[in-house]
This record gives structure tokens, C-alpha cells and sequence, in this order.
């Protein structure tokens, strides 16, 4: 390996820095026209009636269209949301016409001319409201909608229904000493990358198809999305990406490309563009998933676990999105990487008159960490035992078996845990460095699987010169695809970094790749790269054999160069092409890696679906200082280790870590979106606030390696795990420093000081 | 329609412009200077700093017309003809740019930093940076990138 597990300069950082990147909304083509959309002011209504003649001749207004021009429905999971709104809108923001007009403000201004009728209705805001006997339904024919095989329930809002149950739970909480019955909120939150939706599309009447320039994370599965919508073949949807702003989850179904198409429809070979405005993205795009979580854990007095029982209620918004299988597998994550050897999980998801609710980095295991984590130090200082050991006493290790019997191989819980107690410092901390301020400790860790199984293509098209391009549709999104990709491509080939370029996705061109998500692609097109280039490998071998008249196993190719044993080098791969080709030459190899049918999935009977081909496990240590006459907490330090097998750029890897615990920071202190009756009351980055510079701790990002058996170069994933422990290990740092525990997110100042004055008229009482 | 001088990036630029158009527009749209982003049009984000006489301005706030006469440097005007200028070198070095978006701006503010101040101290470079928002959450190497090219400014 010359080039994997080298910190290797980051190949768009140039690019990037010096402005040249071209991401989805520098896009500017030809002819193209500015799109508006017209939304939705009610959570729940009918829609009564729109009259858009004034718009259409508005000046520079090319098209304008309603729902009922375009009665098409999408859904990545439920096929349950109109392109824009037909008879009803569901949440406050609902597209229900868009126009396109030569310029931006033209488009606008044009908005202003159409009248909408609505008949408001009762709105359902809130998950347990949807719950209740009387609720009002937000999708009555959900019964009827298309949708995979997951269970619902018919005539109410719960959209999704799943479980998994191994071992006794109700043995093995009569058996414990102590049984804990906790529960927990994790709220809803925007995923906020800086660069907005925004989405180009074009008709393309030769084809009668789409031309979509977007940012997305997962090319091939927005292209099935529209297609199944539209009633089109995937091949005639392309989908063109670039560079990615962030996505963090929620560039990955039809949110700026809804309005895009229908618009786009109506002026046949012109392009149009919807840029999402900041208040657009924040307040009618996707939110992560909210969950109230309960879990009922059965410990015996050392501290060994013996069952967890853990319920799920999703707060899934008035569309489905992708968000059933974070109902269907995000619970899995509230067992930990704990050894438990009884376990249930139940999860209902319910549609409600809000914002869908969708992918957001860690696909429902932030939420269940939350409630995990914060329950084992509830449990640990109920016991009196240090919450670092209580950890390590119930450790998943490397052979055990997972909730589901899966044998566990490549795995490293232990030493992220260990590692960034002893990175913070554990133990030792100055618990009040002024009289009104309060130091304390937290440790949190988690463990998230990846989607399985999953498949990804690539092609590896050697040129005569020598040098590689690869095709796959795995777009940079931030995290490092791109450089991560070539390294492991130069190496499995066997050619030099510098010879070897990935394009931009294309699906006309790119083969299938499953999405740039659930912490995949190292792993998954890592594998896929390593099989193509063993089958390049194999062909130049022949190539060279024939050219030298030499035995090719003898024939090895490393950086470029034929290299012949006991002899040295030959010639250069552009050298051997040219001469066996002198014509012109492409070696063109494809392969396919899916996780699908490994013998590492087996498991007990019924369980197999649980599986996963890897797990990460990611852990953080976080000290924190409360200021007790204001319940603002300061993040002083945290510790941050991932478990990723090994490190295909370990700078990389660092910039996940430090990301993920500047981004759990952010979720856990200072982002709320707040509701203010139906609609969002703080949809702007002033009201709604992120983390800046000055909110950060000192960070130490530190990288875990186990042995995953079938990984590439070892390499798993890193992208989610890096964000989740950060909450509960505030939360418990929180307890720490000054004895309350706050079990619903955001932590508040106003809810610090809420807890702290409760612990003190209690306090009195205790004598 | 109004017409104004404005220099970008050394050159000059006699134009009309509405009075409404932003110098973050008029870059972006007019020049097709893309580098410059916008991230919510309403200056609560940083994304879209430009220099304005040397100094970091949010380009969406301030009115084409209003930079009539002024000095104006986009990212584009901050590399040194086809190479990297010393901030952008050291963002590279640094590991500081991850999807790259707040990139342009975060580099615009480093500069204007520097120019301004040739040796700041952690407080002031964290000041600096704070206006611009980073989802991937890249300040801690944003920070040391500035702290590299300060360095480097300080070598002779």
C-alpha cells in the first residue's frame, strides 16, 4: 500500500480554496429560467382553490403551475407527497404552485399574483397528539398509498410499525436487582449545510425525460425516486452532481427538484432552477427525526445488564421521506455496545402537520444514543459505580455476539472508551473554579451498524497513457469521497495518486452506486475498487506476458510501472498499452461489490434481517463548566475516538471527528427550531443558531483500529458515529458538575436553571 | 439604473446596476465570480465575505451602488495568477477545507485579518472567524491555518 492510510492532501482542498469549485447552485446553463415556489401558510388545510392568471402574465413569467397541472406523488419510502400541493397541504410551507420567469424577482414578484384558497382543517402538531383515538388523520388513504412492505396501521397516522425481540426480556428483568424505567426527547433539527437547496432541471422532449443538476448524495436512488414518481424508466432521468455544500442527510430525496420538474415540464428544453432560500431550507425542507424514547433496562447490583426493553415514538412530519427505516433500524442503536443478552425494541412512526422529518447524520441513532447513554450513567450513579467502569464491564467485544446473534468481528469498543477517558483526564477535573461556576466529566459512547446489504459499482477505464479514470457515482459531499476513493484506486490498481481522476457523477455514465451514506462508501466502493483493480491487474499481466514473452506471474505493476520479478522494471503501463495498442487503447474493467450473502451476516433464525456488514463505535469524553446563576454551559474539552478499522486518510478521519463533535456541540446546546403555533417562529440563522468558532472545545480526535475481515485495506466508515455521542456525553457531564439531569434536548440555560432550582427545594426535604 | 465604478480584483468595471443589486449578486451574476457564496442572503452567516477596501464585508448586504469607488477582492482576486495565495496555501496545509463552501469566506476573513492585524493572538483569530459559519465544523483548522499564515507572513 504506497497510498492508503497516508494523510494525504485533501485532492478538492485547492479547488475549493481558491473558489474554483463548482457546486450545484454555481450552475449556470444556457436559456435557463429562475423558479419561485408558492407556499403553503396553514399546517393543515384544503385547498379550496388557486387562480394563477395574473401570474402567468406577469412580466418574464415563462410558466406557472399548481398541483392539479402536475398530479404526480413521490416518496423514497411511501409514495405520499405531491410535487406540489392537489387538494390538501399537510404542513406549513407545502409548495402549492411555483413559477419560473426570466430572473429571481420576476419569479417572486409573480407569487404575490396568485390567489389560494384554503378551508383550514384541525392539524395534528405533535406525535403523541397523532396517537389519540379522536386525531385527525393527515394521510386518510394511507392504506392505499404505494409503499415497500412495511407494517402500518390503517386509518390513523401511524405510518410505520416495526420491532425486533431476541433472548427474554421479561426474564431477564425479573431477574435483575434493579429495574430502570427512563424516557427521553431528542428533538428536531435542521441539518443547516451552508449551501441551500437548490436543484436545475430540464425536460428533454427527445426523451421524455429529465436532466436534474443537483446536489444530492445519492444520484442513483434520487433518479429511482423521480422515476417511480413520473412513471419513467431510471435511465431516462440523469442526474448530474458536483460538488456538495454539506448534506449531512438531507440532500438525499426530492426536496428543490420537486418544484424544478414541474416547472420545468411546462417549458420543454429550457432548464429551471429553485434555489431554496435560507428560511425555505430551515423551515419546509427535511429536520431530523424527533423521538420520545423509553427504556426499561434491568441491572444487577454490580452493574452487569441484563435486559433493555426500548420504545420508540418517531415524529415523522407530514410526508415519510426516507424516514422508515430510521423507525425500522434506528432503535437498534439503544442497546449500545453493551453485551445484553435479552432485548426488544418497538418503533411507531406517525405523520403529523410539520415539516417531514428525514435522513440526518447517524439515521436515528443520535436520538437512541441520547436515551442510552444518559440512562447507563443514571443507572451508574444509582449503583455508585463509576460510569467509565459500568461501561467497560458490559463491553461488546470482538466475537461476541450482537442483539440479533450475529458473531461481531472487527470491532473496538474498549479502547474508545478508555482512550478518551484518559484523554479528558478522567477523574480529575476542578470541580469549582469560581463560586458560581461548576466543572464536571461525561463519557458517552455508541455503536451504529451500516445499511445492509448495500451494492456498489465501479468502472476503472485505464487510458493508453497510462493514467485512470474511475467512474462511480459517489459525489464529494464534505467528507473527503473523493480523496479517499483515489487512494484507495491508485493502490488497488497500481498506479500513481496524481494518474487517477474521479468525474463528477453522472448517472448517464457512472454505474450504480448505493448512496453516499450510512458511513458506506469507503467500505462498499473501497471493495468495489479493490475487485476492479485486481481484474486490471490481471489483464495487464496478460498484456505484459504477451509483449515480453514472459511467464505474467511474474509480471507485477506497482505505481505505474510493469515491473518484472528477479528483473526490475520493464516498461511504464502507458508504454505496455501503447505498444500492444498503438492504434489508440482503453482497458476497461467493471466490478460489483455487495455485502449481500457474506457469511458474516448469519445469524440466530429470524434475526438475519438485523444484520450489518460492519459496525463503528465511536466514543467521547467531554468536560464541560456550568455557570449556576445563568445555566450557561461552556464546552471545555472533549475527547473524541472512532473505531474505523483503519484509516484510509487518517487527516481525514480527524476532520470527521472534530466536525461531528463541533456539529454535536451545536445540536446539543444552541439549535431549537421553535414552533409558534403551526409554522417555524425561527427560521433564520440568527434565531436558529449554530455553532461559530468561538462555541468550540478544545477537541482530540483520536483514531481506533480493529480487524474487519472483509473491509478493503481494513477501512470501514466514519461519517456518523463522529456526531452521536456528543449529547449524552454533555448531558452526563452536566450531572457531574452539579446533580441534575435533563433528559429531553436541546440543553437549555433555561432548563439548567429550571433543573437546578427543582434540586433545590428538594434538596431541604432530604434532611 | 445608476452607473458606478467598481474595481474587482485590479480591474475596473464601469457598469450600470439596479439599485437593488447587491455587490454579491453583481460578482456572482455579472462577473460569473462564483467563488463567493451566498448562504442566506441576509448577512446571519458570513458566507458571503468579500474585502472591501481590505476589509471583510458581507456581500449581501451591501448594495452594488453603495461600493461605487471602493477596493473590492473576492476569492478569486486572493490567489496569486494560477497559484494559491499564502492564506489558501495554508488552508490546504492545514486539513481546513472539508465540503468547502464557507471556504471562500473563511479565507477572506483570515486575510482581512491579517492585513489588519499581522500577529494576532488566539482571541483575536477566533474573532476573526467567528462571523462565518462551517457546518462540518472545520473551525479548529481554520484557526490553524491562520496561525500558519501569520507565520509565514512574519518570515522575511
Amino acid at each position: 500500500m504506497k497510498y492508503v492510510g497516508e494523510p494525504v492532501t485533501r485532492v478538492d482542498a485547492l479547488e475549493k480554496a481558491t473558489g474554483r469549485a463548482v457546486f450545484g447552485n454555481d450552475v449556470a446553463l444556457a436559456g435557463m429560467l429562475h423558479g419561485a415556489v408558492l407556499r403553503s401558510p396553514y399546517p393543515h388545510a384544503r385547498l379550496v382553490e388557486i387562480d394563477t392568471s395574473l401570474a402567468e402574465q406577469a412580466p418574464g413569467v415563462r410558466a406557472v403551475v399548481a398541483g392539479r397541472h402536475f398530479p404526480f406523488t413521490f416518496g423514497a419510502s411511501i409514495q405520499d407527497q405531491p410535487f406540489l400541493a392537489i387538494d390538501r397541504v399537510r404542513f406549513a410551507g407545502e409548495p402549492v404552485a411555483a413559477v419560473a420567469a426570466d430572473t429571481e424577482l420576476q419569479a417572486q414578484q409573480a407569487l404575490d399574483l396568485i390567489t389560494v384558497s384554503y378551508d383550514e382543517l384541525p392539524a395534528v402538531l405533535d406525535a403523541r397528539a397523532a396517537l389519540a383515538a379522536d386525531a385527525p388523520l393527515v394521510h386518510p388513504d394511507l392504506h392505499t398509498y404505494r409503499r415497500g412492505g412495511h407494517e402500518i396501521v390503517p386509518h390513523s397516522n401511524i405510518n410505520a410499525v416495526a420491532g425486533f425481540a431476541h433472548g427474554d426480556v421479561e426474564g431477564g428483568l425479573r431477574e435483575a436487582d434493579l429495574v430502570f424505567e427512563d424516557e427521553f426527547f431528542a428533538h428536531a433539527l435542521s441539518h443547516s449545510a451552508l449551501e441551500t437547496h437548490c436543484a436545475i432541471a430540464r425536460y428533454e422532449p427527445a426523451d421524455h425525460g429529465y436532466t436534474l443538476w443537483t446536489s444530492t448524495d445519492r444520484p442513483f436512488q434520487m433518479r429511482r425516486e423521480l422515476a417511480a414518481a413520473l412513471g419513467l424508466s431510471g435511465r431516462q432521468v440523469r442526474v448530474i452532481v458536483g460538488y456538495v455544500g454539506g448534506s449531512f442527510g438531507g440532500k438525499s430525496t426530492l426536496i428543490a427538484e420537486a418544484p424544478a420538474v414541474a416547472l420545468a415540464r411546462r417549458v420543454p428544453g429550457r432548464p429551471v432552477r429553485v434555489e431554496f432560500s435560507r428560511e425555505e431550507d430551515l423551515a419546509a425542507s427535511r429536520v431530523r427525526m424527533p423521538a420520545f424514547v423509553k427504556l426499561t433496562t434491568g441491572v444487577m447490583r454490580d452493574g452487569t445488564l441484563t435486559a433493555r426493553r426500548a420504545e420508540f415514538l418517531w415524529e415523522g412530519g407530514a410526508y415519510a421521506s426516507n424516514a422508515v427505516g430510521i423507525a425500522v433500524r434506528g432503535p437498534k442503536a439503544a442497546f449500545g455496545p453493551y453485551r445484553l443478552p435479552n432485548i426488544e425494541y418497538r418503533s411507531r412512526m406517525v405523520y403529523t402537520n410539520r415539516q417531514p422529518s428525514g435522513s440526518y447524520r447517524g439515521y436515528g441513532t443520535t436520538q437512541a444514543a441520547w436515551a442510552c447513554e444518559s440512562q447507563m450513567d443514571m443507572i451508574a450513579r444509582r449503583l455508585g459505580i463509576d460510569p467509565l467502569t459500568l461501561r467497560l464491564r458490559n463491553g461488546l467485544r470482538d466475537g461476541d455476539p450482537w442483539i440479533n446473534g450475529q458473531i461481531m468481528r472487527g470491532i473496538n469498543a474498549r479502547e474508545t472508551i478508555e482512550l478518551v477517558a484518559a484523554e479528558i483526564g478522567w477523574g480529575t477535573v476542578d470541580r469549582a473554579p469560581a463560586a458560581h461556576l461548576r466543572r464536571g466529566q461525561g463519557i458517552a459512547t455508541m455503536i451504529k451498524e451500516t445499511a445492509t446489504p448495500t451494492s456498489s459499482n465501479v468502472v476503472v477505464k485505464v487510458e493508453e497513457d497510462g493514467e485512470v479514470v474511475v467512474l462511480c457515482a459517489a459525489p464529494e459531499i464534505g467528507a473527503g469521497q473523493v480523496t479517499v476513493l483515489r487512494q484507495m484506486a491508485a493502490d488497488a490498481i497500481g498506479v500513481p495518486l496524481t494518474a487517477v481522476s474521479l468525474p463528477p457523477t453522472d448517472t448517464a455514465t457512472s454505474p450504480f452506486n448505493g448512496p453516499v451514506a450510512s458511513s458506506r462508501t469507503t467500505y462498499h466502493v473501497g471493495n468495489a475498487l479493490h475487485l476492479a483493480g485486481q481484474e486490471i491487474r490481471r489483464r495487464v499481466r496478460a498484456l505484459a506476458g504477451d509483449l515480453l514473452a514472459v511467464d505474467p506471474d511474474l509480471i507485477d505493476l506497482e505505481d505505474g510501472v510493469i515491473v518484472q520479478q528477479g528483473t526490475g522494471p520493464r516498461l511504464t503501463l502507458g508504454e505496455l498499452l501503447h505498444a500492444s495498442g498503438p492504434e489508440g487503447h482503453s482497458l476497461v474493467a467493471e466490478a460489483r461489490y455487495t455485502s449481500a450473502g457474506s457469511a458474516l451476516l448469519k445469524a440466530d433464525p429470524g434475526g438475519e434481517w438485523v444484520s450489518t456488514i460492519f459496525w463503528m463505535i465511536a466514543s467521547q469524553a467531554a468536560e464541560i463548566e456550568v455557570d449556576t446563576e445563568t445555566g450557561t454551559i461552556r464546552v471545555l474539552k472533549v475527547a473524541a475516538a472512532a473505531d474505523v478499522g483503519r484509516p484510509v486518510n487518517p487527516v481525514a478521519c480527524r476532520q470527521q471527528i472534530e466536525g461531528g463533535v463541533v456539529m454535536g456541540v451545536s445540536n446539543t446546546l444552541y439549535e431549537e427550531l421553535i414552533p409558534a403555533g403551526g409554522r417555524i417562529g425561527n427560521a433564520n440563522l440568527a434565531d436558529y443558531k449554530l455553532a461559530t468558532a468561538q462555541d468550540v472545545p478544545e477537541i482530540i480526535p483520536l483514531i481506533v483500529e480493529s480487524d474487519h475481515p472483509e473491509a478493503p485495506f481494513g477501512a470501514k466508515g466514519i461519517g456518523e458515529p463522529a456526531a452521536a455521542a456528543t449529547a449524552p456525553a454533555i448531558a452526563n457531564a452536566l450531572c457531574d458538575a452539579i446533580g441534575v439531569r435533563i433528559t429531553d434536548l436541546p440543553i437549555t440555560p433555561a432548563k439548567v436553571l429550571a433543573a437546578l432550582a427543582e434540586k433545590g427545594r428538594e434538596e431541604p426535604r432530604r434532611g | 439604473m445608476m452607473r458606478v465604478t467598481l474595481s474587482v480584483n485590479g480591474h475596473r468595471h464601469e457598469v450600470d446596476v439596479e439599485p437593488n443589486l447587491t455587490l454579491l449578486e453583481y460578482v456572482r451574476e455579472r462577473l460569473h465570480l462564483t467563488g463567493t457564496k451566498e448562504g442566506c442572503g441576509v448577512g446571519e452567516c458570513g458566507t458571503c465575505l468579500v474585502l472591501v477596501d481590505g476589509h471583510p464585508v458581507n456581500s449581501c448586504l451591501l448594495l452594488a451602488a453603495d461600493a461605487d469607488g471602493r477596493v473590492i477582492e473576492t476569492i478569486e482576486g486572493l490567489s496569486v495568477g494560477e497559484e494559491p495565495g499564502p492564506v489558501q496555501a495554508a488552508f490546504v496545509e492545514a486539513g481546513a477545507v472539508q465540503c468547502g463552501y464557507c471556504t471562500p469566506a473563511m479565507v477572506v476573513a483570515a486575510e482581512g485579518l491579517l492585513r489588519a492585524d499581522p500577529d494576532p493572538g488566539p482571541a483575536e483569530i477566533a474573532g476573526a472567524v467567528a462571523p462565518v459559519l462551517c457546518r462540518c465544523g472545520s473551525y479548529p483548522r481554520v484557526q490553524a491555518a491562520l496561525r500558519i499564515a501569520a507565520a509565514g507572513r512574519k518570515q522575511p
